[in-house]
């Protein structure tokens, strides 16, 4: 009879083991784990990735001749845009060197700007993340900020060998301080709010209570560059949405972002060039 | 005796990377198939506990290598619930599709409350992202639903092919 007894309790017997052993395993044995199972499935995520991009080549060379023209045409017009923008923005760094120079204020941080195509895609309702085709191998530093032409995208999380993790904007472990446009005043963004079947929202807190915003009349949400991390200025989203706090000091509000985040296929990693 | 749950680890691996694939076209969408109680289900039911148990654990190491969770986080999950249909399994008639297709979507459900008590702790939007779990749980079930049947004749065929008499591990105590 105890025999059959501890046939029965057994696999519960194996589920403590199992347990007991997790717990008493050494965190860099743990830490070596995680990397190893990572690398091993990550040329899966990789190879699929080089899929897409060959399936859409082949997608794109089904263009006519005329279309290809005439996409030629539009982009020589951006291009020169491009062009005039890219004069001005080297005026305007000399100028801020010179001020800087003449207040000797400390320099604002550089970036090298390291493209990266999207691999995979995860946006569950318990994490939002991407992963990008560009890892140590690149200089990608765990932190990063990670962009994209519409502004903020997320921040690098974790970075493998040819490969890093990026926490989504939308991510609820994404936390950035930001200003209103035309407001020095810093507020709280975070991500989080990711409804079925619709774009994800952003929240935010701190607003000054006389701040006022609808969804006819958005304010956009950029980053304050406090905190050193992102720079200043990066459109985060749009506030639509503002009601007191319960502590009655504040406001706090929904954040629409750009519908194009949930579709990037390429983004920018601000790889800083004098980290601290 | 190690290829039995290198087979079913291999199998079980396969559709977790598909999966991976379908949320990576779903993710505009805001929909999202989490489907870890099918990956449980077959090692669970028809393997004995000494081939299915590391198959599970293996499975529970990779997903936890790839998503922001604490390391460990599925593992557990994996093994409390490959234990909890490992010791129910005498009771009913395992070897049937439909039985590993209700018990699949069992152990969906409760690997699916399982991860959002852990991970949503310090969710700034609770009431949305439980929303969200459960709009994500629907489609997941359904689409449990849909595959299992295959998943479950892929895994024995797999399991076939590696000269595994199923019957015979299956009747295995431990």
């Amino acid at each position: 009879m105890p025999s059959k007894r501890f046939d029965q309790a057994k696999p519960f017997v194996v589920l403590g083991i199992v347990v007991l052993t997790w717990i008493l395993i050494p965190v860099a044995v743990k830490s070596f784990l995680r990397a190893g199972f990572y690398e091993l499935q990550a040329p899966i995520q990789v190879t699929a990735s080089y899929a897409r991009d060959l399936q859409e080549y082949w997608a794109e060379r089904t263009h006519s001749n005329k279309e290809l023209m005439e996409a030629g045409r539009e982009l020589r017009h951006v291009y020169a845009g491009y062009e005039f923008q890219a004069q001005q923005v080297e005026a305007l760094r000399a100028e801020i060197a010179r001020l800087e120079q003449l207040l000797r204020l400390p320099s604002n941080p550089h970036y090298r700007f390291e493209p990266a195509r999207v691999a995979q895609r995860d946006f569950s309702g318990w994490w939002q993340k991407l992963v990008i085709r560009k890892g140590a191998n690149y200089g990608i530093p765990a932190g990063a900020p990670v962009v994209y032409s519409g502004g903020v995208v997320g921040r690098v999380r974790a970075v493998h060998a040819y490969t890093a993790d990026v926490d989504f904007v939308t991510s609820p472990s994404v936390r950035l301080a930001a200003t209103i446009e035309n407001d020095s005043r810093p507020v709280s963004y975070q991500g989080g709010d990711n409804p079925p079947l619709a774009p994800a929202r952003g929240i935010v807190e701190f607003v000054p209570p006389d701040i006022f915003t609808s969804a006819k009349d958005p304010k956009r949400l950029v980053t304050s560059g406090l905190g050193g991390m992102f720079p200043p200025g990066l459109t985060i989203g749009y506030i639509t949405r503002l009601e007191a706090s319960t502590d009655g000091l504040f406001k706090s509000g929904e954040v629409a972002l750009d519908p194009r985040l949930s579709e990037l296929t390429e983004v920018t990693v601000l790889v800083p060039l004098n980290p601290e | 005796m190690h290829r039995r749950w290198l087979i079913t680890f291999a199998s079980t691996f396969l559709l977790w990377s598909v999966v991976v694939q379908l949320n990576h076209y779903l993710a505009p969408l805001g929909a999202y198939l989490f489907v870890d109680g099918l990956l449980v289900a077959f090692a669970a039911l028809r393997l004995s506990l000494r081939n299915g148990l590391p198959a599970t654990l293996l499975m529970g190491l990779s997903i936890d290598a790839a998503e922001p969770v604490p390391f460990g986080t599925h593992l557990l999950l994996f093994a409390v619930m490959h234990i909890v249909i490992f010791r129910l399994r005498t009771r009913i008639p395992r070897e049937e599709t439909v039985i590993g297709v209700v018990v699949a979507l069992l152990a969906n459900l409760a690997l699916i409350f399982g991860l959002s008590f852990v991970t949503l702790g310090n969710h700034p939007a609770a009431g949305a992202a439980w929303m969200r779990i459960f709009a994500d749980l629907g489609w997941s079930q359904l689409f449990i639903v849909a595959i299992a049947p295959w998943f479950f004749a892929l895994q024995e065929r797999a399991l076939e092919l590696g000269r595994v008499d199923l019957a015979e591990e299956s009747r295995r105590p431990f």
